[in-house]
């Protein structure tokens, strides 16, 4: 599966938010995203999996444009983990996994034992089962993250895509959840784009990063070409040294404390 | 649900058989079977004034008033999910202020003397208001958030703000008629019809089926509109159907028996600690639970208390410190 942007330009009113962003996405690749606040990666993300349209230029799903597709096929290829994890209503947290399965069950019927199976495993995987009938709206932050988690991954899609989806989780359960994302992609073949504010974990975990600063591309390729300390100092306008880790086995990027 | 409808059917009964005149329920229930099978005999067995009471006066009242109830808490329901807001009912989007000023236009007009006259402009009144709400939150530029529930909820309460106003100078001009005026917004079932009924029921039956139909696409869109899009809910269209319908069904109930508040808030509100919020069990059971609350409040004004009162103040007053005592306890826990 590849997915294809061809000069995607998206603008809120007369703010730039994207410029001009051409490139492509391959199967069996972990991508991050990074870049400073306001660089577009959320919406950059949101474009891809078809919640914002571009002002101009198109997207291509193996070849295939994304306006040509109807949400529930979209919904069938790419699923996202989203930042709008704040829910107001008591929904429990298996009903909000099982909701993963929304594009697969036909309108009034009942979810399938797979299904059910299926919402199980994740639930196990993700650590969450010990809250299955807790309400979602009662849980810390990161309890929530893991159950989008948790309900992303029951979408099986071949695309995730990953909007700081870890932003609230302890280090360990962020972790985990990589470990289960990098395994996918591994064995799966599956395709995993991910907005990440910590370097060093988008460089250990990513295959290829993709640098981003006011809606432009600043860098695109292989994670351990891409992180220096230039394109670093040039995107986030600070002074660190960035060196390979032996224990990483990745570059890693430090930063002075004065 | 079953239980729910049990509720509902004996309180039907039971509000027939109060009031002015006095009918045993074992009457009722013999006579409505007379008239459902056919047997004429037991029909002719009754006195003339039983039957006009139930037929003619009672049950088009007690139908038309389960119908509203009905509608109002379905409306409540949909409009809560949309607006992602627990607390929404049918008139956060001003379609009461919309119908109520067009009630009073055709009342100030006396238009009323055509008998369909004020139902007809409330309605048109709630239309129009609701697509100037649409309007003004939808963006072409980006209409996936253009139609979010702070745009909408915004737009709604602007909008019912211009109206309300507009309501107090109608009335300021309106000398004589200020009376009618009041007395038609604090809401009535006095002396409903069969047209009335009918109205409603169709209203509500096609609101009903098309709530069912997209009630697991209200449960995803209550999530969030990011994470309804991206489990496969088109989200702009399934928001604007549902929005007309909810909307539709406050504006037929306005316009049918003025405004009645609290219903379309708690009764969703109410029943969602029973079934959870998941809308496919909510909105059924919602619709039920409304309309027995509705029957029991308009019961009570008829046939209870000494007067007549309003049924928007008794379901004001009375709803209003229950809420508080809900929405207390429930910010405790």
């Amino acid at each position: 599966m590849e997915i294809a942007l061809h000069n995607i330009s998206f603008a809120y009113d007369l703010d730039m938010i994207i410029k001009d962003i051409d490139c492509s996405f391959v199967s069996g690749n972990f991508y991050s995203i990074i870049g400073p606040n306001g660089s577009g990666k959320t919406t950059l993300l949101d474009l891809i999996s078809d919640f914002l349209n571009p002002c101009t230029g198109y997207i291509n799903i193996d070849q295939a444009p994304v306006l040509s597709l109807s949400t529930k096929d979209i919904a069938k290829k790419i699923a996202l983990v989203s930042q709008d994890y704040a829910i107001n209503f008591p929904f429990r947290v298996k009903d909000v996994v099982m909701m993963g399965r929304h594009p697969y069950i036909p309108r009034f019927s009942h979810p399938y034992g797979s299904d059910l199976e299926r919402v199980d495993k994740l639930m196990e995987v993700t650590g969450i089962r010990h809250l299955q009938n807790r309400k979602i709206n009662e849980l810390s932050g990161g309890e929530r993250q893991r159950c989008i988690f948790a309900r992303a991954l029951c979408q099986d899609t071949p695309v995730l895509l990953l909007d700081e989806a870890f932003s609230n989780m302890d280090i360990s359960h962020t972790l985990q959840m990589l470990r289960l994302v990098k395994e996918s992609v591994k064995k799966k073949n599956k395709l995993v784009i991910s907005a990440f504010h910590d370097l060093n974990l988008a460089s250990s975990w990513s295959d290829a990063l993709l640098m981003l600063k006011n809606g432009e591309i600043k860098a695109f390729g292989n994670s351990q070409d891409i992180l220096t300390q230039q394109t670093i100092k040039d995107v986030f306008n600070v002074k660190s040294i960035v060196e390979f880790n032996e224990h990483v086995q990745a570059k890693q990027v430090y930063y002075s404390s004065i | 649900m079953i239980l729910f409808s049990l509720f509902l059917v004996l309180m039907i009964l039971l509000s027939l058989s109060m009031g002015y005149i006095h009918i045993p329920i074992i009457d009722i229930i013999s006579i409505l079977y007379g008239k459902i099978s056919g047997n004429l005999q037991i029909i002719e067995n009754t006195s003339e004034v039983y039957l006009a009471v139930i037929f003619d006066v009672r049950l088009p009242r007690i139908l038309t008033c389960a119908g509203v109830g009905a509608a109002l808490a379905i409306s409540g329901g949909l409009f809560q999910s949309i607006l992602l807001n627990p607390l929404a009912d049918p008139y956060t989007l001003g379609v009461s202020a919309g119908a109520a000023f067009g009630a009073c236009i055709a009342i100030l007009l006396n238009l009323s003397a055509a008998f369909v006259s004020v139902p007809a402009f409330a309605f048109t009144g709630a239309c129009i208001t609701l697509f100037l709400v649409i309007f003004l939150s939808y963006s072409s530029q980006n209409p996936m958030s253009g139609l979010s529930s702070n745009n909408l909820i915004l737009s709604g309460i602007i909008v019912a703000a211009i109206l309300s106003t507009g309501i107090s100078f109608l009335k300021f001009i309106a000398n004589e008629q200020v009376s009618v005026i009041i007395f038609w917004l604090m809401g009535s079932f006095a002396s409903k019809t069969w047209l009335d009924f009918f109205a409603v029921m169709i209203f509500l039956l096609i609101g009903f089926f098309i709530s069912i139909f997209f009630a697991r696409d209200l449960n995803l869109i209550s999530l969030g509109a990011k994470s309804a899009t991206s489990l496969g809910v088109n989200l702009k269209k399934v928001t604007i159907i549902l929005l007309l319908t909810g909307s539709m069904l406050a504006a037929i109930c306005v316009s049918v028996s003025g405004i009645i508040g609290f219903v379309g808030l708690l009764v969703p509100h109410t029943v969602r600690f029973i079934t959870g919020p998941d809308n496919r069990k909510l909105i059924p059971l919602s619709m039920l639970a409304g309309a027995f609350l509705l029957l029991f409040a308009d019961t009570i004004t008829r046939a209870v208390l000494p007067h007549e009162i309003p049924i928007g103040v008794l379901t004001a007053l009375t709803g209003g410190p229950v809420f508080c005592w809900i929405f207390k306890k429930s910010r405790l826990k």
